[in-house]
C-alpha cells in the first residue's frame, strides 16, 4: 500500500497596508471611519503612554515596566473589535488593550509603580487582570470561552500571548480544549521576534507559530501585526466565527519589541541594532498616519490635534496617578477571601501595632485609612 | 572579595572545569547571562553545547534536567525566578525524588535546579516568593539555600556533585548586596550542614537565605537592650543538621525560627516542630516563628512590610524572652 496524504493544512497571511499607507482593497476590512480614527487615537495615546512611563521609570517614579513600543497596533485593534461583555486576556505587555477598552491610564501606572490599588477596568467590562507568570492564562481564557458557551451568551474570549508563550504546555492544552469543543477562543499571539534573548527561530522550528492552530483544528492565520486594518480583519472574523459557534482561531501577528524587554533588560547584548533598524521602518502607527492622510479621513492638522490631545491626557493620568495616597500597608489584608480566618485576622493586628510602633519612632510618616474590604 | 552572585558564577564554572559531563539550560542564560547575570560569560567559555538557552517553558526544562541526568550528563537548570516554578512540581514531586527507589536504584538523578527566591527587590507580582516549602516537604531531594558569597560557591560545587537532586535556591536580593571572601581554588561546603552565623546566648534564631542577614541586624538592635542571640544559617534546609540545630538551642535556651515565607504550612514550622521533639527539655519558653503573613504578597509598594524586617525578627525574640513562667 502507498502513503496516502490524510490530511493537508495551509497557512495564509494577510497584509492590507504597504509600507507608504496605500493598501490593497481587495483585502481591506468593512470598517467605518469613526472606528478608524478611534484605533488611530487609543494608539497614539498607547505610544504617548508607553513614552511617559519609560521617563517616570527611569526617573524611579515607577518599577519595572515593560515597554510596548511598535506594537501598538496588537494591543489596541483586537480589543477595538470587542463588545465590553466579550473577555479580554492581555498580557503584562498589553497595557494597550486595557487602555482600548476605557481603562484609566493612572491605574496602569500605579500598577507598575508597585501599588495593588492598579487593577481598575471599568466596571462593565468583561477585562481579566494579566498573569505574570507567562502563558497560564492560556487554559483559563479557554475556561472563558467554555462558560459564556455554555451559558448560551455570544461573547468569545481574547487571549494575548507573546511568541515565547507559545512554547509552554498551556498552549496545547487550551487549544486542545478549545478544538474540541467548538469554543469561543482567539488565541492572539503577538509575535514580537523576541522572548527576552530567545529569538523567534530558536523558540520553535515550525515556520509560523499560526500553523501550531492547526494541530488542534482550530482556524489557523498569521497576520501582519503592524498593519492595522489587516489585525481588524482577521479579528473581526475570528470573533464571528467564535459568535457563529464555529470554534477556535489562532492568530499569529508578525511586529516587533522595538524596546528592551523591560526596562530591567539590556536587548544590545543578544540582538543586532540593524534588525531594531529595519522594523522601525514598518512602524504601525506611521504606516497607519499614511494610510489616513492618503485616504483624506485626517489632515495635518487632524493629526496634530489628536497627538496634541493624546499628550495633554497622558499628562492629565500621570499627575493623577502621583496624587494618590500612599497605600496603607493594611491594604495588603483586604480582599484575600470572603472571610479571613482567625490567623489572618490575627496578623492584621500584628501588622497594625508595628505600623503604630514604626509612627512612634518617626520611621513611617501618617498614614491614609486603610481600604478594601477586611474581614 | 565577591558578590554572592559572583560565588556561584564562579561555583558553576569551577564544576564545569572539573567535569565535563555538567552543563547548564534555561531560559536566556546563555547570551544574555541570565537576566540578573548569575551565568554571564559561561556560554562565551564553555560553548551553546554546555550551556543551553532554552524555549519558554520550565516543565520542560525541569523534565529535561530528568531525561538529561538519566543519560549520565549533569544538568545544572535554571528556573528565571522561584515564582514561576510551580509548573516543575509536576517533575520534582512525582519523579525527582522518586526515580532512584522506583527502579531500585538503577537509575539515579544527579541533577541541580537553581531558583532564585525571595523579595524585595522592587519587582512586579511573582517576583518576589519564598516557595522552599513546596520543595522541602518532597521526599527524595536535597534543598539549599546560602548566604555568604563562600557558601553560594561551595554549596553550588557540593549540589552539582551531589549524586541526588538538589534544589539550589538563590536569595535573590543578596545578589550583589552581600561580599565576603571566596576562596580560589575549587572546593565543597558539606550539604546537611549548618554555620553558626553569630555567636550569642540568651536565644538562638535559625534562619536561611536573605533573612540570616535581616537577623544579624535585628541581633546588633538586640545587643543594645543586653540581649545576645546566636544565629543559626541552615545553608542545608533538607536534610536538616539536626544536631547543629539542637546544640545551639541547648545552649541558649529559646529559639526563634526566622523566615521570608508565609508562616502557615512553612519549612520553619518544621523546624520547630523538630526542635520542640528534640530539645524540649531545654526550652525556656515554646519557640516563635518569623514569616510573612499569611496573604497574597502586596506589590513592593508594601512589600517590606509583609516580608519581616529586623523589627520583626527582635519582636519575635523579645517574646520567647518576655513569656510568663517561660522559665523553669
Ligand atoms: C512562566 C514564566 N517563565 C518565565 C518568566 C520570565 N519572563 C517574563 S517575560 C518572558 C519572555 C516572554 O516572551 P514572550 O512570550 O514572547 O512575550 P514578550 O515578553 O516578548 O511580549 C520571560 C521568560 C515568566 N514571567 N513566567
Amino acid at each position: 500500500m502507498p502513503f496516502t496524504t490524510v490530511a493537508e493544512h495551509k497557512t495564509e497571511h494577510l497584509s492590507v497596508l504597504s509600507a507608504d499607507g496605500s493598501f490593497d482593497a481587495s483585502v481591506a476590512p468593512d470598517i467605518s471611519k469613526e472606528k478608524l480614527l478611534e484605533m488611530y487615537t487609543v494608539m497614539t495615546r498607547i505610544r504617548v503612554f508607553d513614552e511617559r512611563a519609560i521617563k517616570l521609570q527611569r526617573q524611579g517614579r515607577l518599577g519595572t515596566y515593560p515597554q510596548i513600543l511598535g506594537q501598538e497596533a496588537t494591543q489596541c485593534v483586537p480589543a477595538l473589535c470587542l463588545e465590553p461583555k466579550d473577555w479580554i486576556l492581555p498580557t503584562y505587555r498589553g497595557q494597550g488593550s486595557y487602555f482600548a477598552r476605557g481603562m484609566q491610564m493612572r491605574y496602569s501606572l500605579m500598577y507598575w509603580g508597585g501599588d495593588d490599588r492598579g487593577v481598575q477596568y471599568p466596571k462593565e467590562n468583561n477585562d481579566l487582570m494579566f498573569s505574570i507568570p507567562v502563558g497560564a492564562h492560556m487554559t483559563q481564557a479557554m475556561g472563558l470561552a467554555w462558560g459564556e458557551k455554555l451559558k448560551g451568551t455570544k461573547n468569545v474570549a481574547v487571549c494575548w500571548i507573546g511568541d515565547g508563550a507559545s512554547s509552554k504546555g498551556d498552549f496545547h492544552e487550551a487549544m486542545t480544549f478549545a478544538g474540541v469543543h467548538k469554543l469561543p477562543l482567539i488565541m492572539f499571539i503577538e509575535n514580537n521576534g523576541w522572548a527576552i534573548s530567545l529569538s523567534r527561530k530558536e523558540q520553535c522550528a515550525a515556520e509560523t507559530l499560526a500553523q501550531k492552530g492547526h494541530g488542534y483544528g482550530a482556524h489557523s492565520i498569521q497576520v501582519d501585526g503592524n498593519d492595522p486594518l489587516a489585525v481588524y480583519k482577521v479579528v473581526s472574523e475570528a470573533v464571528a466565527r467564535g459568535r457563529a459557534g464555529e470554534g477556535p482561531t489562532v492568530i499569529e501577528a508578525l511586529t516587533y519589541r522595538i524596546s528592551n524587554h523591560t526596562t530591567a533588560d539590556d536587548a544590545s547584548r543578544y540582538r543586532s541594532n540593524e534588525e531594531v533598524e529595519e522594523w522601525k521602518k514598518k512602524d504601525p502607527l506611521d504606516r497607519f498616519r499614511k494610510h489616513l492622510l492618503k485616504t483624506g479621513i485626517l489632515d495635518d492638522a487632524g493629526i496634530e490635534t489628536i497627538q496634541k490631545e493624546a499628550e495633554e491626557y497622558v499628562v492629565g493620568e500621570v499627575k493623577a496617578y502621583e496624587a494618590f495616597d500612599k497605600p496603607n500597608p493594611l491594604n495588603m489584608f483586604a480582599n484575600n477571601s470572603e472571610k479571613a480566618p482567625w490567623h489572618v485576622i490575627e496578623q492584621r493586628a500584628e501588622l497594625e501595632e508595628i505600623l503604630k510602633e514604626k509612627q512612634i519612632r518617626n520611621e513611617i510618616p501618617e498614614l491614609p485609612a486603610a481600604e478594601g474590604r477586611f474581614p | 572579595m565577591k558578590n554572592l552572585l559572583q560565588g556561584i558564577n564562579e561555583g558553576l564554572k569551577q564544576a564545569m572545569e572539573a567535569d565535563e559531563r555538567v552543563i547548564l539550560l534555561g531560559e536566556d542564560i546563555g547570551k544574555n547571562g541570565g537576566v540578573f547575570r548569575v551565568t554571564d560569560g559561561l556560554q562565551k567559555t564553555f560553548g551553546p553545547k554546555r550551556v543551553y538557552d532554552t524555549p519558554l517553558a520550565e516543565l520542560g526544562i525541569a523534565g529535561a534536567a530528568v531525561g538529561l541526568a538519566l543519560t549520565g550528563l549533569r544538568p545544572v537548570a535554571e528556573i528565571q525566578f522561584s515564582g514561576f516554578s510551580p509548573p516543575i512540581l509536576d517533575q520534582v514531586i512525582c519523579h525527582f525524588g522518586r526515580m532512584r527507589n522506583r527502579t531500585g536504584g538503577r537509575n539515579t538523578l544527579p541533577l541541580v535546579i537553581r531558583l532564585p527566591q525571595g523579595g524585595l527587590i522592587h519587582a512586579p507580582e511573582h517576583h518576589s516568593e519564598a516557595p522552599e516549602a513546596y520543595y522541602c516537604h518532597t521526599t527524595g531531594i536535597k534543598v539549599v539555600m546560602p548566604s555568604t558569597p563562600e557558601d553560594a560557591k561551595g554549596l553550588m560545587i557540593a549540589a552539582i556533585e551531589d549524586p541526588d537532586p538538589v534544589i539550589y535556591f538563590e536569595p535573590k536580593r543578596l545578589y550583589r548586596l552581600i561580599k565576603g571572601e571566596v576562596p580560589a581554588e575549587k572546593y565543597s561546603t558539606p550539604l546537611g550542614k549548618c554555620r553558626i552565623a553569630r555567636e550569642g546566648t540568651d536565644c538562638t534564631v535559625i534562619t536561611w537565605g536573605a533573612m540570616v542577614h535581616t537577623s544579624l541586624k535585628a541581633a546588633q538592635e538586640l545587643e543594645k537592650d543586653g540581649i545576645s542571640i546566636e544565629i543559626v544559617d541552615l545553608r542545608t534546609l533538607t536534610p536538616i543538621d539536626i544536631e547543629g540545630v539542637i546544640a545551639s538551642v541547648k545552649k541558649t535556651g529559646r529559639a526563634v525560627v526566622a523566615h521570608e515565607a508565609p508562616n502557615t504550612g512553612s519549612w520553619a514550622a518544621e523546624v520547630s516542630s523538630l526542635v520542640h521533639e528534640r530539645a524540649f527539655d531545654a526550652l525556656k519558653a515554646p519557640v516563635e516563628r518569623v514569616g510573612s503573613w499569611d496573604i497574597r504578597q502586596p506589590l513592593f509598594k508594601t512589600e517590606h512590610f509583609y516580608i519581616p524586617d529586623a523589627h520583626r525578627v527582635v519582636r519575635g525574640v523579645n517574646k520567647t524572652l518576655s513569656r510568663v513562667g517561660a522559665v523553669r
